[in-house]
């Protein structure tokens, strides 16, 4: 499996000389499994760049095919997909997966989207490819050849987030973006460790310094102090870092990076890998 | 009055190297008449720092008050709402100006809070926030600020907007295509007609009507803030977007005698040395042309200082 980082910020996109090195891009994660399958997780601003690079392939003559998993609809998650080179491409196939229980319920949000007097594109079915939005039975896992997905509902402020888990071949990736947290001091649920379990790597929400979410804890996310902790507890390989704060520049992600490093080796996580996402870095299980 | 720019990217930000210097947030221009309360126009992710920086002001003890000029709703003029900092304190008012919809612009506004895509509903925002639909044409009073605007030829209709204040007049013109190829309403257009085909004659007259509202609107201005989204070779491509061209921007900018021209709303995908390119290349042609306005390329911390200061 290949992942590649394409949006790594949370919120709302954030461009300036202060975030180049990390990226300011909302949300947008790919997967290639080895068997060839591209799997994109969350459709953020990154998507776009995303897109582009796709066009030099498959998606560029309209022989693309790929299954977009959404964590949730909240704007940083979705707002890439008016510009997401591949859907006006003719031939191309998205299988689109998300929450809202049904799928008329989540292609009326991602509709809503592309309301006229919000896009200029007026509604999805002005996409040229084949984009079919399911929703989530939240339990059952999803198979495609050789891949298996499985899925978890965090706690995100208000509402829930979706986290996937990929297996392919006994190796394992988990997307675990905008967790809530919404106890103090409570450390990871049991189940939430469970879902996380032997991962080889665990992409965590860490949105926020402990200082940070202090005041903001029912925004719904986590802390680097919050992702070391499941890391540990769930006994992962390699730990990302993702999602950070708006606000945040280059040099503070570089400072939550060295407190997460701290924040793992206390735990007695020395063995664990650190990772900051970082816009066009790609890893690989 | 000082101008300055907050957001100058159309369509969507784009962060990255190759867009620091303009920058890559989306549209929002700050209007600061001398000594009063700012006039912001359009709000996409510009807005959020503009934000940031107003809470160091009266905004920040809820105290401060502002009025927001909306060309239209596309998201990349409204995205940035929802990350306003003084929009969240109790006390600050904010006055948002748009042209009128077919539901009721608090409607449209609160859609972008609907929980679906944002944790806080627009009711939940603490500033006391107020909605004025606008019909073409209109002229209203912001403080000593003089406000008219004019229609623009954009998907699902754009308006201008002119503010005079201070003995001194900025005008803003985004988003619009030029007045020649398409005229612009509620179509969804998938491929671009051919450009070199006559259009029937009543709809070049209504183009040329719109035309002549923006040559008027723009008439004598001190600075003109233009839609230069594309080249003009990226808008032979690209028609069925509504957005235009500095060889456009410049004739508007001539007809209308303004003294300066502002190049705005750049492409996503335009980097800075492209933009670079551009300015050095449309200089050249104002000065060959012998024409006597300033050209700018608008970018990010951009100030322009209009009349009396």
């Amino acid at each position: 499996m290949k992942i590649k980082f394409w949006g790594v910020r949370g919120s709302i996109p954030a461009p300036g000389p202060d975030t180049i090195r990390y990226g300011g891009n909302t949300s947008c994660v790919s997967v290639q499994t080895a068997t060839g399958d591209l799997i994109i997780i969350d459709m953020g601003t990154g998507l776009m760049h995303l897109g582009n690079h796709l066009m030099a392939g498959a998606f560029g003559k309209g022989t693309g095919k790929a299954t977009i998993l959404l964590s949730h609809t909240h704007w940083d998650h979705i707002q890439g997909l008016g510009f997401f080179a591949p859907v006006f491409i003719s031939g191309n196939e998205f299988t689109v997966w998300g929450p809202g229980g049904s799928p008329e319920v989540l292609e009326g949000i991602l509709e809503g989207q592309m309301d006229p007097n919000f896009s200029p594109l007026q509604t999805l079915k002005n996409f040229s490819a084949t984009f079919d939005v399911r929703a989530f039975p939240h339990d059952e896992a999803l198979g495609t050849a050789g891949v298996s997905i499985t899925t978890r509902l965090h706690p995100h402020g208000g509402t829930t987030a979706l986290g996937f888990r990929i297996t392919e071949a006994g190796r394992t990736f988990v997307y675990a973006s905008d967790v809530g947290q919404p106890v103090a001091d409570a450390g990871p649920t049991a189940d939430a460790i469970d879902f996380y379990r032997g991962a080889d790597v665990l992409l965590h929400d860490t949105t926020y310094r402990p200082e940070h979410q202090a005041t903001r804890r029912n925004r719904g996310f986590s802390t680097y102090e919050d992702a070391a902790a499941a890391a540990v507890a769930a006994g992962v390989q390699r730990l990302v870092m993702f999602h950070y704060d708006q606000d945040y520049s280059d040099d503070d992600v570089d400072a939550l990076c060295a407190s997460c490093r701290e924040a793992l080796d206390v735990r007695g996580g020395k063995a664990i890998g650190l990772v900051p996402a970082r816009e066009g870095d790609e890893l690989e299980i | 009055m000082k101008v300055r720019f907050w957001g100058v990217r159309g369509s969507i930000p784009v962060p990255g190297r190759a867009t620091c210097r303009y920058g890559g947030n989306t549209s929002c221009v700050e209007v600061r008449p001398k000594g009063a309360a700012p006039i912001i126009i359009d709000a996409g992710t510009g807005l959020r720092r503009l934000g940031k920086s107003l809470m160091e002001e009266a905004f920040g003890d809820g105290k401060g008050k502002t009025s927001i000029l909306i060309s239209h709703t596309h998201w990349d003029h409204v995205q940035g709402l929802p990350f306003f900092a003084p929009a969240h304190r109790a006390g600050n008012e904010i006055n948002i100006f748009a042209r009128q919809r077919d539901t009721h612009l608090e409607a449209v506004f609160s859609q972008q809070h609907d929980s679906p895509y944002f944790p806080v509903p627009l009711q939940a925002m603490q500033a006391e926030m107020h909605f004025h639909e606008l019909i073409e044409g209109a002229r209203f009073d912001v403080g000593r600020a003089k406000i008219t605007c004019t229609r623009l030829n954009h998907p699902w209709v754009a308006i201008a907007y002119r503010i005079d204040v201070d003995g001194a007049a900025v005008v803003y013109c985004a988003d619009t295509a030029p007045f020649t190829d398409i005229l612009f309403g509620r179509e969804f257009m998938v491929t671009p007609p051919a450009l070199d085909e006559p259009l029937p004659i009543d709809i070049q007259e209504e183009l040329d009507r719109m035309r002549a509202g923006v040559v008027a609107l723009a008439k004598g201005a001190d600075l003109l803030i233009y839609d230069t989204q594309f080249t003009y070779d990226e808008y032979k491509l690209r028609p069925h977007w509504g957005h235009s061209h500095p060889d456009d921007a410049i004739q508007i900018a001539r007809d209308a005698n303004v003294k300066a021209l502002c190049m705005y709303h750049h492409a996503p995908t335009r980097s800075d040395d492209a933009n670079d390119v551009i300015l050095a290349k449309y200089r050249d042609v104002v000065k060959q042309s012998g024409d006597r306005f300033e050209l700018h390329m608008a970018y990010e911390g951009l100030e322009l200082a209009l009349g009396d200061e």
